[in-house]
């Protein structure tokens, strides 16, 4: 089990209230979590990455649970073993594609351990997600939104974190290269060790994942 | 981190090349006013020992220390040698060199006195005037010159030379009387390496015929050697360094010259007029250091503006950051890092930049006074201030830094 969560709730204030529903994520399971504009699927990635505080339920993941961990405790646990995805301006504009991509490993050790070759492991993401190989050098304002969509999938690829959470990552592109984004993402993913968590609201989208997890608009 | 710090800064190149100039320029300034004031302090009063009292007449004192000792400003009045002999003859006074000044040599001061200058008057503690070359002048026209006089004339043993009526360069030249260089002083960092000596005799003679600053005989028509020597012995002289047999009556000394019936003179301790120097001065001193202390904390200001301003445009970067597991602390280190980056490379300019003003002023002190100062790096106090100030900004960017952390904290990023 890479991911659990058991009653988990979150409570805006001003009576405001979302409950989640119980998640269970295996290693190698692609999940794509679906809902409203506002119903909290946001609030759920971050929670699930750490950044808002569990105050009802528990999340454990890899066995930890959020509520035994210090916020320090809890970043190093999303630098180790948490790739995030963004739905857009996802790199950093001064540094180059490279640079961007193996950013992550700057504030993990653990992660920088699982790489062996570096420039060669960058290199192979870069080829599997169909980047042609000058795209790593040039800086994210020489490069189209799908190009640097993928810089940052390999970014939340490289030293295998357990998990990689995308918000909408593929609102900025057309249908056929969702497609295919999603395609790549899935296909880039170790089977045995990573499981995926999208949250989308393109239904044309949900064919491409194992499992689909809805979420109710917010009480 | 720090390769972040540093492309992130590279990235907004100019806005922190602009902040570095400030911090640095004023960092420099407030060094260099430092240095400056140290140096000609220290040059000044090492100009001059081993003359306990200068003889002039009744006036300011600091104004006549300038003119004789420094060769600043123009004597306006003289006093006369009947009044110097009667002061030679009192008990307290063991010896007494008088000296003329108005004249100059191609932009130098010629000063005319008497060979006992070169015994008597001692520089930098209690170091005497030592000959390079040559010997002391000793006939009319016998001229001894300074060092630097040499260096940049290029005079040597017997080059003759032309005393110019004033100390303008452009002045009527005492052109029918030349005189010979007897002897050239070993360098002293003082203004007596820009002085040109002669006897007082032979600054009598070539004025013999002048009135009114005009020439109405010339030397050609008269043979000097036939002269006696007392009847050039001028009537007056500018002012006369006086050595006294003991200290402790100093005071008692001065209060005599200052009673004195026959003429209105006055007796000036050198280190007290330079103290009234050194006070005048002081207080310009401060205004200028409190004005440059403002211009630091202005610059200070400037970078921690430059960093809010910037912090909208860096949310991106902010947020990327902390999605990969920076925490709240790491990302306000990086605004200190910055901070501290720009504090060491403002530092590292300002050092280059004092070396170089101070060297700009000793060069200038030594064109105006002759004043030669001793070029260092950085003293540990300097190095202290240098300190003090990146602290201080340190302290200021404490505000952005405490801002990025409040931003990241408990605040999703995903949305």
């Amino acid at each position: 089990m890479i991911l659990e969560t058991t009653a988990l709730s979150y409570d805006f204030g001003s009576g405001r209230r979302i409950q989640f529903p119980d998640l269970r994520i295996l290693a190698g399971e692609k999940v794509v979590v679906v809902g409203p504009s506002g119903s909290g699927k946001s609030t759920l990635l971050n929670l699930l990455c750490g950044v808002l505080p569990v105050q009802d339920g528990s999340i454990r993941l890899l066995n930890q649970s959020y509520k035994d961990l210090s916020p320090l405790r809890l970043d190093k646990v999303r630098a180790d073993h948490i790739g995030i995805i963004f739905q857009s301006l996802n790199l950093i504009p001064y540094l180059s594609g490279f640079d961007n991509a193996v950013l992550g490993l700057r504030f993990s050790k653990a992660r920088k351990n699982r790489v062996k070759d570096l420039a060669r492991t960058v290199a192979s993401l870069a080829t599997q997600l169909g980047l042609p190989p000058d795209t790593l050098e040039r800086n994210p304002s020489g490069l189209s939104i799908g190009q640097q969509q993928r810089i940052a999938v390999i970014r939340a690829m490289l030293g295998y974190p357990a998990l990689i959470l995308a918000d909408e990552p593929t609102s900025a592109l057309d249908p056929v290269a969702t497609q295919q984004f999603i395609s790549e993402l899935n296909k880039s993913v170790d089977s045995s060790t990573q499981s995926v968590i999208v949250v989308s609201h393109d239904p044309e989208i949900i064919p491409l994942f194992d499992r689909v997890i809805e979420i109710e608009p917010a009480s | 981190m720090i390769g972040i710090v540093l492309a992130s800064m590279r990235s907004r190149l100019i806005p922190i090349v602009l902040v570095i100039v400030a911090l640095s320029t004023s960092m420099a300034l407030l060094l260099a006013i430092d240095r400056v004031h140290d140096a000609t302090k220290t040059g000044f009063n090492q100009s001059l020992s081993g003359v306990d009292l200068v003889l002039g007449p009744r006036g300011s004192g600091l104004e006549l220390v300038l003119y004789t000792v420094f060769h600043l400003g123009k004597p306006t009045n003289n006093i006369t040698t009947t009044t110097l002999s009667d002061i030679s003859n009192d008990p307290m006074i063991e010896w007494a060199v008088p000296v003329a000044l108005g004249d100059s040599h191609r932009g130098f001061r010629v000063i005319s006195t008497t060979s006992e200058y070169f015994d008597y008057v001692k520089f930098g503690g209690d170091q005497s005037i030592e000959f390079a070359q040559g010997v002391p002048f000793e006939k009319l026209h016998e001229v001894v010159i300074g060092s630097e006089v040499a260096k940049t004339l290029g005079y040597n043993l017997g080059t003759s030379l032309f005393v110019t009526h004033g100390s303008e360069t452009l002045g009527k030249s005492h052109d029918d009387f030349a005189f010979q260089v007897s002897g050239i002083l070993a360098p002293t960092g003082t203004p007596t390496d820009k002085a040109v000596f002669v006897s007082l005799e032979g600054y009598e003679l070539i004025h013999l015929g002048w009135s009114n600053g005009s020439k109405a005989i010339s030397l050609r028509d008269l043979d000097a050697s036939a002269i006696p020597r007392d009847r050039l012995y001028p009537k007056t002289v500018t002012a006369v360094y006086l050595g006294l047999t003991s200290k402790l009556g100093l005071f008692k000394f001065i209060r005599t010259v200052n009673e004195y019936p026959d003429e209105a003179i006055s007796a000036v301790i050198p280190g007290v007029a330079l103290a009234e120097l050194w006070s005048m001065v002081g207080a310009v001193d401060k205004a200028f250091q409190i004005l440059n202390w403002l211009i630091i904390g202005i610059s200070l200001v400037g970078m921690v503006t430059m960093t809010l301003t910037g912090l909208d445009s860096r949310t991106r970067e902010m947020t990327i950051l902390r999605s990969l597991g920076a925490s709240p602390y790491a990302l306000a280190s990086l605004v200190l890092l910055e901070t501290l980056v720009i504090g060491i490379l403002a530092v590292t300019s300002a050092v280059g930049l004092v070396r170089l003003l101070t060297w700009a002023a000793a060069d200038l002190l030594s064109d105006w006074t002759g004043i030669r100062t001793e070029l260092t790096w950085l003293a540990p106090a300097e190095f202290f201030t240098l300190i003090i100030i990146v602290l201080a900004g340190l302290v200021t960017s404490l505000i952005p830094a405490a801002m990025v952390y409040k931003r990241s904290i408990h605040r999703g990023f995903l949305n």
